[in-house]
Parts: C-alpha cells; structure tokens; sequence
C-alpha cells in the first residue's frame, strides 16, 4: 500500500487492482486495502506492499536507520492480525549494521525482545553483529519429534497409564530438577559435545545424531566463557522441560493428515493412526541466564564499538570482536545443553514407552525423525556466501540437497516441525530450495500468540480446560493449572492458516498435520 | 504505607508484566519483589523452610532493582527453591553513588504436591523497564520472560 497525500491520508494498493482509501484520522492504527477485502487494517502507520499472496515488504524508507527492506510472510488475514511489536521490531532489526538482504518476520510472528519472535536476519560475519535479543532467552529452545510403532488402538487402553509414567519421567515446571547428576566438569562435556555427550552415557541411539540439526553438536562452545550463575542455574536441569509454552506430547498421525505421502515414508510416517511423541523445550535456566548475563555485556559493548539500537533489547556487538566471540561460545554451549536436554527426555521418553507396553524401544520402532533449534545464531553457507543467520522463534528449512542434511532426508528436504496448540494440533513440514533463496534457509516454528496470559488466564479455568480436552480425548497432566490455562488453544493463531501461509509462499511444504491426544505442560 | 502492585494484561502478549508502586523506595522494592514471588508460585502455599541472605550493591536504584529481581530468578533454578516472602533493608551512601539492598529470603525446596506453582520465569527483561518517581509515590514497571 502506498501512501498518496493530504488532506487526510490515502492509501494505494502496490497491485493490479490499484484502489484506495482515504482516512480523516491518519494517525490511528489502520490502513486498508481493497484487493485482500475491504475491511483488511493493519497495527502500524508504516507503509506496507504487497509483493505477492503472502509476502509483504516495508521499504527502507520507512523508518530512519533501516539498511534493508523488512518482510513479513503472511496472509492478509494473518498480516491484519499482527500486533504492532510485529512491524515495530522488524523494521528495528533492519537498521542493525551488517545486516543482508532483508529483515524476516514468519507468519506466527508476534511482539517479542528485540527481535519479534518469528523474526529471522542474516549479517555478514566480518562486519555484521550478533544480538542475544536475535536468538532469545530461551537459546535453542527446540523441537523434536520421535515416531513409534504403535497405532492408536493399542495406545488408548493404556493412555492414563503412559501419560502418568511420562510425567513421572519427565519434570516439568516450577525448579524442576533431572535425574541425570552432573558435576561441573561434566556439565562442561555437555556444553561442549551436546547430544553426542548423552549417547555416550547410554542416554540414546547412534542414529539419533544424524537427525538432529547440526548433530546435535555446535562447534565453538567455549564453556570458559559461561558464568557460574548459568552453571548454577542450568546443571540440575538436564532432562527437565520447564513450564510456559513447554510441552511433551503423544500424537496421532491419521492417513487423512498426510499431505506428502514420499516425504513422510522417508520419515517413518505410515499413517493409520499411528502414534508419534513431540518435544518442545530449550537450554532452561542456563540458557536464560547465559542471555542475560550477555545482554548486560553488550549494553556496555555497544558504546565502546559506537553502536546504537533503537530498541535496548537489541543490545550487540560486532561478531569477531571479543564481546561478540564470547557470547558466541557461551551461546554454543547453552545450545548444545539444549540439544542434551531433549536427547535426555527422548530417553526418558522410550524408557517410559518400554514400561508401559512391556517391550523396548527398538521394538517399539521409536525412531528419531528430527530435532530442531528455532532459537539459534548459526554460521551457515549458502550460494552466495556465508551468513550468520539469527532465527528467533524461526526454524531452519534446508532444501532437498542440502548437505547438511543426513542421508535419509537429502532427496525431501529438512524435516520442519511446528508445534501447534496443545488443543489443535502440529504439523511436519519440509524445507524447499525457495527457503534456501529466499528465507536463508527458514520458516515458522509455530502458531503464535494472540492473547496475552493473563486474558487467557481470565478467559478460561485450568481445571475447566483440563475437563474439557479430555471430552475431547486429549488427557493433560500439568504442574500449574494457571500455567496450563495460560496455554488453552484459544490464545493462539490458527495454526493451519499459518502453515498454509509458508506453504502457500513456498518457504516449506506440508507433509503431515499431528493430532495431540496427550500433553505433559510445566 | 505497603506498596501495591498490577499485573498488566497487554505489554507483553507471550509473557507477563507488573507494575508496582509504593510511597517509599522501601515499598516499591517491598512490591515489585511480591510481584515477582507470586509469579512463581502461591506465596501461601509454600513453607518457610528454607531461608538465605542476598546482598546486592549497584550504582542506581533502577540497576539494583533490575539485579536484585533476576537474582530471585537465578536462585529459584540454582536452588531449585520457591519464596514464600523477603524482608528487605535499602540504603545508600551520602552522595547516593551506591545502593545496598539487604535480603532475608524464606521459602521452601519446590514441591509440586503442595505448592500452587505458576510461572517458571526465565528472566527479567528491559523491554519497557522502568523506574520512576512523581511527587509522592514511586513505579517500576518489569516485564517477565516465561
């Protein structure tokens, strides 16, 4: 849409239809554009085109600073639906030096620290920044999918049993604490090799590694660069999943939900109704505090190198200088913490399968299909060189080829897993060579919020909520009830529109929808 | 006077927000700390078995709030503890170049058989952070991570 002129403000749409509005009040929040409906407004001033069905752009001319243009992957719905902090943010993390091509915001996209979550940026490692408000509190909080053998049939009658045993397995909430002891040298091994670490420790399968993003196993994590209070924080925690939007949950695949039926053969999918468990959780209390502490650091860093944000959260340093190494190798290690941390639960996970159904994991064909970071600064290399990408509530979505990927997944593309509602559902996706041009290899991770937690705490009751999935046949056990009315399906996007959205732009392709029929919350 | 505190709905659409206030930087400490506590769990539900003193020293009242707030969250993860109250004691230097906060903390080991936990909250952000004062009361507004 692009702004015409005064008296008032119009607005012209940047397509073929070419109409437009005009508004008495222009400093409302509104604009509106006839060709996606005649009602469409949108939460900013800023001047917003069209560049097809689901991509939309702010041109650098909107807001002092940018060096690039802002995209936001939506469609118009979605684009209608975004809070300010979308917008705001986007065009913040456009003005950050070093930065390449575009800012990138997903369709789940909300207000978040620094960048909006959802948000994705590339800059240039020689002369670009990193930001801890680019990767999150939560570094590397995750996804991560397990199929069994198992069909729903041979699940149900023993549902109650299976999802008391997981909630006895898998602590959540509140200072929770994981039955793995570590002493600090240790705790040092998991920072530096990861998932690998728990594979020694009997804590998993060789196979799992090659389907965990990076083998589960960043390189540069320098334990040395890590604070004691992160130590502190994070070494009774391992095999924990924490509360907020955290969740552990027991899927069905039906055949109906499968929408690419080569891609999820590849993954072990067969349908019928069969059984699948999804992990979401991240770096817990070390992770938290390694970007905390390194939020400070910056903020005094960030004079020294005279650079300066519009927004406090996007406090940065340049890459290779020491501030910017260091943070780097601390945020390796909380990464690689995070990958342990649900390689950890995958274990307890089988162990609590295997007790139920009275067999093994092997048995049970409980497979790793994929494990994915969607809060994460990388170094990646793509056609035109090597980035560091920052995705922040973003997933990466390698193309088929890529050879990042394992063997198994190279002729479908990286599995992409986004977690819904736990009263809606998820859904498996794959990467594409779109993703690869046009996204830096990235897409979704979910469904976003809409409501805030405390109207989602006014709006339903936990205990209400918890009766009512169970009519609907999804059993919950949860730590907190007020957590667990905070996370009532209600609160969220729509997560089928938001993953036609990146499969409508191409960035990723639909293999399969997930239906939850239990969920373990903090 | 106690001070007071609000969560506030809509600053932080994934995560939560309070702002406290009280006629005294006493008060105000004394509320955002209830804030905080409360986020993470039903102060009244939780014993007063476990006790330890915080000492925290900054430059300004806004950095030592900010400190003393994420200290209580680094203490809820490093010993595995929720909080049940906290006496405070503020004071300063006579050129105010130095804060002090003084802090007896008591709560109990985390229990989820007993306790009413909330929030496990992963931190205390800047976003919005403030710390202000008018002719009789003073704010702070904090926005959570969870």
């Amino acid at each position: 849409m692009r702004r015409a002129g005064k008296p008032g403000w119009y607005w012209t749409c940047n397509c073929a239809h070419n109409e437009r509005a005009f508004f008495h009040q222009p400093r409302l929040t509104f604009t509106l554009c006839f060709h996606v409906g005649p009602s469409m407004t949108l939460n900013t001033e800023m001047q917003v085109n069209r560049i097809d069905d689901y991509l939309w752009e702010i041109p650098p001319t909107e807001k002092r600073g940018m060096l690039v243009p802002a995209r936001i992957y939506a469609s118009p719905a979605i684009l209608g639906s975004m809070d300010r902090g979308v917008f705001e943010q986007v065009t913040n993390v456009a003005c950050l030096p070093g930065i390449h091509r575009y800012a990138l915001c997903m369709p789940d996209g909300h207000w978040g620290y620094g960048f909006p979550i959802g948000g994705v940026a590339a800059f240039d490692p020689e002369d670009g920044i990193i930001s801890p408000g680019g990767v999150g509190y939560d570094i590397n909080c995750g996804m991560r999918l397990i199929r069994t053998d198992l069909s729903l049939a041979e699940v149900q009658p023993k549902l109650e049993q299976l999802m008391t045993e997981l909630f006895r397995r898998v602590p959540a909430g509140v200072g929770s604490r994981g039955f793995v002891t570590v002493h600090r040298r240790e705790f040092r091994e998991v920072m530096r090799k990861g998932a690998a670490w728990c594979i020694a420790q009997g804590y998993g399968w060789e196979e799992d590694l090659d389907r965990i993003e990076e083998r589960g196993c960043l390189g540069g994590a320098d334990p040395a660069q890590v604070t004691d209070y992160a130590i502190e924080r994070g070494i009774n925690q391992l095999g924990t999943l924490g509360s907020g939007n955290h969740y552990l949950e027991v899927q069905v695949v039906s055949d109906k939900n499968i929408f690419d039926r080569e891609a999820a053969t590849a993954m072990g999918l067969r349908g019928r109704d069969q059984i699948v468990v999804m992990v979401h959780c991240g770096s817990r209390g070390f992770g938290h505090q390694v970007a905390s502490d390194y939020l400070k650091v910056f903020e005094k860093a960030m004079r020294r190198y005279g650079i300066s944000v519009q927004d406090q959260q996007l406090a940065c340093a340049p890459f290779r200088s020491p501030e910017g190494q260091d943070y780097f190798g601390a945020m390796n290690c909380a990464a690689n913490t995070a990958f342990a941390n649900r390689q950890v639960i995958t274990h307890q996970i089988r162990e609590a399968f295997a007790a139920v159904f009275e067999s093994t994991p092997h048995a049970l064909g409980m497979h790793l299909i994929y494990d994915v970071a969607h809060n994460i600064a990388k170094v990646e290399r793509y056609e035109n060189g090597e980035w560091l990408v920052h995705r922040k509530g973003a997933t990466r979505a390698f193309g088929p080829g890529s050879p990042a990927l394992p063997d198994c997944y190279r002729a479908i593309g990286q599995p992409v897993i986004c977690g819904g509602s736990m009263e809606t559902g998820s859904y498996l996706l794959v990467g594409t060579d779109r993703a690869m041009q046009d996204t830096f290899g990235s897409t979704m991770h979910g469904s976003g919020r809409t409501m805030s937690r405390a109207q989602a705490k006014r709006t339903v009751r936990g205990e209400q909520l918890l009766r009512d999935m169970k009519q609907h046949g999804i059993l919950v056990k949860a730590v907190s009830m007020s957590g667990l009315a905070e996370e009532a399906g209600l609160a969220y996007k729509n997560i089928s529109e938001v993953v036609n959205t990146v499969d409508g732009a191409g960035i990723t392709k639909k293999v399969a929808e997930l239906k939850p029929i239990g969920n373990i919350k903090g | 006077m106690p001070g007071t505190f609000r969560f506030l709905d809509d600053i932080a659409v994934a995560d939560m927000a309070f702002e406290a206030e009280g006629d005294s930087l006493q008060a105000l400490f004394d509320a955002a700390t209830q804030a905080l506590i409360q986020s993470l769990a039903d102060p009244a539900s939780v014993a007063q078995t476990w006790q330890q003193i915080v000492d925290v020293e900054e430059p300004d009242i806004e950095t030592l709030l900010f400190e003393w707030l994420n200290r209580l969250v680094y203490l809820k993860d490093a010993q595995a503890v929720v909080f049940h109250h906290a006496t405070l004691r503020l004071d300063t230097n006579p050129d105010r170049s130095v804060w002090r906060l003084h802090a007896e903390l008591v709560g109990a080991p985390v229990d989820p058989s007993s306790q009413e936990l909330r929030s496990d909250v992963k931190g205390v952000t800047k976003h919005l952070y403030a710390v202000s004062q008018d002719e009789t009361r003073w704010k702070a507004r904090v926005v959570l991570d969870v």
